[in-house]
């Protein structure tokens, strides 16, 4: 792989506004810190090579080589990724109802595999008033604290990093896909570094479409609403066309129209919709607010999943086909959008260091064709 | 007692040029001195203040240099004699109350004395004061060493109450910070009476009041300040300071003045032209001893002038030989505008000798190449590579810090406007480059309030500016006044280090006490600022973290002026100095070195000069000796292998 120094990174994703503000590059050194949901270089690094850039999913990406890792295959450009099985899902009878977005998979898996002992640590993500803030939870009560959507880049992948530093073994990960990305190139360990060992047990995957800009989207709701008095915000999936924000007694909504142009430029080049490299993925069942559409992709995630649905913290069932075939069609979309954004702007291949995907000219025209 | 007010019969002691100047005042029965610091000037003020009780002086730093011409002034309007003291920049600050002093007049003799900076050697430009007696119309003295730089002290106090205006006394570098052997004169009795008369007629010099007319005619002051420069050219067509030394018919006139007629003198004497070259040392330089200069310029065929900076003797006498072109004859000329001295910099007797050599076609070989190689070996041997940089345990570089940090993670285009103070190192790696603007003292502010008012056209980058305690009062107050009754939104950081630490910590007016050592009333800036209406903050610089949150939360959500107080005592301080807060060592099993996840950030970046990097080890190290034991640098370490122990 195409591997440089923090410089490069600076350079090639930070200043083109490629960044997504994963968190992957940082807390790995003192130069890249987290603000307000976008990712500063503070200082410059002169080494030429850099587990920062090795991680950033957003440069010299080789999707081939992260799907041979992953799942022994190489990567085909299939819309949904490399999967086992996909179903309809929900939170079990085991849990009480908590204040879930949509079927509450996402935290019931977390809180299962954290109360089974298949993660030691959770890496999550809370926030302090709008701002999406990550943390390691390492109870399994901890969870209903981050159980709500953000919709707002967020570092996650520096609490990831800071976790591994102090020692944390076994970790769950709730990851966008672009965080899904770099948690896999991590597990890589790309610099070769020894000894090693995976840091995580468990990647869930959500399905994302775009995340908003933290600053712009604060400062459109600041125009709109009490910043302070938001509960809670959603984006119910289609045919709905808006983001509601819920107040104490009240809910606001605004058509996605208006949203749409605080989404960054950085959304635009992936082809990712569906977390194609965590264990499992997540997503809201469109036309089904309550229930979620859940990926099994991995065999360490399909035994997490097999386990919390035989102890009653997960409901799945069998995914209607005309379902799977609209999410097949909204996330080759996406895929191809990505790809022609990248192909115009020269970040498909390319210079080493220049590219933001690597993919062979056959994977490329598969996915175009789709 | 000061060796400064030494009596004793036929004393001699090696002074500074600046000494000289003052013993020279005080031979002159100097009451009142006054000054704003700048190197190289500062030691004046200082001088005068060590004696200033025995001898009954009045000595302040004032806020500003034109406060201190001011203050100069009201003793010479009560019959004093009095001195105001800067460097060359001071000169632009105080020009306005200048123009107008030189069209009212004085009555006790006073003294404005520059001390010039020729090469920036510590300032920010090589800014020329000489022009500024063209301009203001008043008699120009340039002393040629250090005998004479007492010597003409007296002669122009007397030449300032005989045409009753103010009288500019120039120095440089190579004269106010060398020493030379000065023999001493007697001092007068010291029973100065002030007393300001004002009853008299409209401009009586003597009984009126000192008043710059604002609609009189032209003639009713012009003119006689025209008349006082034609009586002081009168006086200086036989003032004892300008010298010739040379042959009745020098094949070569070299015309000079100030520290460049003993470069002259020692060029000339090197390359053996003492029976070929004359030199006229001008002590005079404004307005020019115009029959002087005739007589000699119709004995030479070639005149070369040596001046540092701008070429002013250079443009005037050539006038003065084009005025008597007819009497005289032509001649050829040699110097700056000829390409034979250089037009920027310092001059020294190398560059003279590479002029004369020139003109004369006289071999000359400097000291040879072989010599000067191992000399700059010896010197990268014994002295480490080091740029300029803050002192070890400096809050500034704590400052730049968390400034740099605070702009870079806010992540819109945020700059900072720099000033002038220790803290003009943020336009250098020293101060991690977060100063984007340079140029005049207090001038951050009023460039960051300007930009802040740019938004309306489309502008959206934060503001932000730098100043120091002694900058604040100096000038960057008007500014922020201004920045506050425009709502202009910008956040200036007052770097608060407790005294004008840069010239050697005067006292400025948030100082208990003044340069005489009398307790004073401090001004509180954090009050000041506060009253004046702008958001206020107080941070610790060596408090990282909370600096560096506080101007966020500025930059992000206040709006109009705010100011950070930067508020931590200088480490060299009076009291600071020598007084270390912790142990600091480097647990070298926990440092990461040149590893992913560090990158030696301490010694590369953060660059106190009390870490040290052990190229063998491939460790950081703390160097004992210098060290001041701020412990800054264990919160820039990543691994915490920096280890800071507080002593008890």
């Amino acid at each position: 792989m195409n591997n440089f120094g923090a410089n490069k990174l600076a350079e090639r994703v930070i200043q083109a506004e490629l960044c997504s503000g994963c968190g992957a590059c940082i807390d790995l050194c003192p130069y890249f810190r987290s603000y307000r949901g976008k990712t500063a270089y503070l200082f410059p690094c002169t080494r030429e090579e850099g587990r920062c850039f090795a991680y950033c999913p957003k440069v010299e990406v080789d999707l081939d080589g992260i799907s041979r890792f992953l799942f022994a295959k190489p990567y085909d450009g299939h819309p949904l990724g490399n999967w086992r099985s996909i179903h309809v899902a929900r939170a079990g009878t085991r849990l009480k109802r908590q204040p879930f977005q949509s079927g509450g998979t996402v935290s019931a898996l977390m809180y299962f595999a954290l109360r089974s002992g298949c993660i030691r640590g959770a890496i999550l993500t809370g926030r302090k008033g709008l701002l999406p803030v990550p943390q390691l939870v390492t109870r399994p009560a901890g969870v209903w604290r981050h159980s709500l959507s953000k919709y707002t880049a967020a570092p996650t992948l520096a609490t990831l990093n800071r976790a591994v530093t102090a020692g944390h073994e076994a970790l769950g990960v709730v990851a966008t896909p672009c965080q899904a990305t770099a948690v896999a190139q991590m597990r890589m360990n790309p610099l070769q570094k020894s000894p090693f060992q995976d840091p995580t047990a468990l990647v869930i995957g959500l399905f994302c479409t775009w995340a908003l800009d933290f600053r712009k989207f604060e400062a459109f709701l600041a125009e709109r609403v009490p910043l302070q008095d938001i509960v809670k915000v959603d984006i119910p999936p289609p045919p709905a066309s808006v983001l509601e924000v819920y107040l104490p007694g009240e809910k606001r909504e605004f058509p996605l129209n208006e949203i749409r142009p605080l989404v960054p430029d950085t959304c635009g080049y992936c082809l990712d919709m569906t977390s194609e490299f965590a264990d499992v993925s997540v997503g809201v069942l469109e036309g089904q607010p309550d229930l979620n559409t859940l990926i099994v992709r991995t065999q360490r995630g399909e035994e997490i999943v097999r386990e919390a649905q035989r102890q009653e913290y997960l409901i799945i069932e069998d995914m209607p086909g005309e379902n799977r075939e609209h999410l097949e069609w909204a996330a080759g979309n996406k895929k191809q959008r990505g790809i022609r954004r990248c192909m115009e702007t020269g970040r498909l291949n390319g210079e080493a260091g220049t590219a933001c995907l690597r993919l062979t000219a056959e994977v490329t025209d598969r996915i175009l064709e789709n | 007692m000061s060796y400064l007010i030494d009596e004793g019969k036929n004393a001699s002691h090696l002074l500074m040029g600046n000494e000289a100047i003052v013993r020279g005042s005080l031979e002159a029965g100097i009451n009142v001195a006054a000054g704003y610091p700048g190197t190289p000037s500062s030691e004046i003020i200082e001088c005068f203040s060590q004696v200033a009780k025995e001898r009954n002086l009045y000595v302040e730093w004032s806020t500003n240099e034109k406060v201190a011409v001011e203050v100069a002034a009201a003793a010479s309007f009560a019959g004093l004699r009095s001195l105001c003291v800067m460097k060359q920049n001071g000169v632009n600050v105080a020009s306005d109350f200048l123009l107008h002093l030189a069209s009212s007049g004085t009555r006790g003799g006073m003294l404005l004395v520059t001390c010039d900076d020729p090469g920036a050697l510590s300032s920010v430009n090589e800014g020329e004061s000489r022009l500024f007696a063209q301009l203001l119309e008043i008699p120009l003295l340039e002393p040629g060493d250090f005998q004479e730089a007492k010597d003409i002290i007296p002669w122009a106090f007397a030449l300032s109450e005989k045409i009753r205006n103010i009288v500019m006394v120039r120095s440089v570098t190579r004269l106010s910070h060398a020493s030379g052997n000065v023999r001493f004169g007697p001092l007068p009795a010291t029973a100065a009476k002030a007393e300001f008369h004002y009853s008299g007629p409209l401009l009586d010099p003597d009984t009126g009041p000192m008043i710059a007319m604002i609609v009189a005619a032209p003639e009713a002051q012009h003119g006689p300040q025209q008349e006082k420069m034609k009586r002081a050219a009168e006086i200086f067509e036989t003032c004892p300071f300008n010298t010739y030394t040379g042959p009745a018919a020098p094949e070569l006139l070299i015309v000079t003045s100030s520290a460049c007629s003993l470069y002259s003198r020692e060029a000339v004497s090197i390359l053996g032209l003492t029976e070929r070259v004359g030199i006229l040392k001008l002590a005079t330089t404004w307005p020019l001893p115009q029959r002087l200069l005739k007589k000699h310029l119709a004995a030479a065929p070639q005149i070369l002038f040596v001046e540092e900076v701008a070429p002013t003797l250079e443009d005037h006498v050539k006038v003065v030989a084009a005025e008597a072109g007819a009497e005289i004859g032509g001649k050829i000329f040699f110097g700056k505008k000829s390409g034979h001295l250089p037009s920027l910099g310092e001059l020294n007797p190398d560059l003279v000798l590479a002029a004369l050599s020139r003109i004369f076609a006289v071999p000359y070989e400097g000291a040879p190449a072989a010599f000067s190689g191992a000399v700059k070996a010896l010197a990268a041997r014994y002295a480490p590579p080091r740029g300029m940089t803050f002192c070890p345990g400096c809050p500034h570089r704590a400052s730049y810090w968390s400034i740099n940090n605070a702009v870079k993670l806010d992540g819109r285009g945020g700059f900072v406007c720099g000033d002038i103070g220790c803290y003009v190192m943020g336009t250098m790696a020293a101060g991690f480059n977060t100063c984007k603007t340079l140029h005049a003292m207090g001038s951050a502010s009023g460039i960051a309030s300007g930009f802040g008012k740019l938004k309306q056209f489309g502008m959206g980058q934060p503001v932000m500016a730098v100043c120091g305690d002694s900058t604040f009062f100096h000038a960057a107050m008007p500014a922020l006044a201004n920045a506050i009754h425009q709502r202009s939104p910008f956040t200036l950081m007052l770097m608060d280090n407790r005294g004008t630490a840069m010239t050697g910590f005067q006292p400025h007016p948030g100082s208990p006490t003044n340069v005489l050592g009398d307790t004073v009333p401090a001004l509180d800036m954090e009050k000041i600022c506060r009253a004046m209406g702008a958001k206020v903050e107080v941070s610790d610089p060596f408090n990282l973290e909370k600096t560096r949150q506080k101007l966020n939360h500025l930059m992000e959500y206040a709006d109009g002026a705010k100011v950070l107080i930067l508020r931590r005592a200088c480490a060299l301080s009076p009291e600071r100095r020598g007084k270390k807060d912790y142990e600091v060592t480097v647990d070298e099993s926990r440092c990461r070195g040149e590893d992913c996840g560090c990158n030696r950030i301490c010694t590369r970046i953060f660059g106190c000069p009390g870490l040290i990097w052990d190229g063998e080890k491939k460790v950081s190290r703390i160097d004992e000796i210098i060290c001041v034991g701020c412990g800054v640098c264990a919160d820039i370490c990543p691994a915490g292998a920096i280890v800071r122990k507080e002593i008890a």
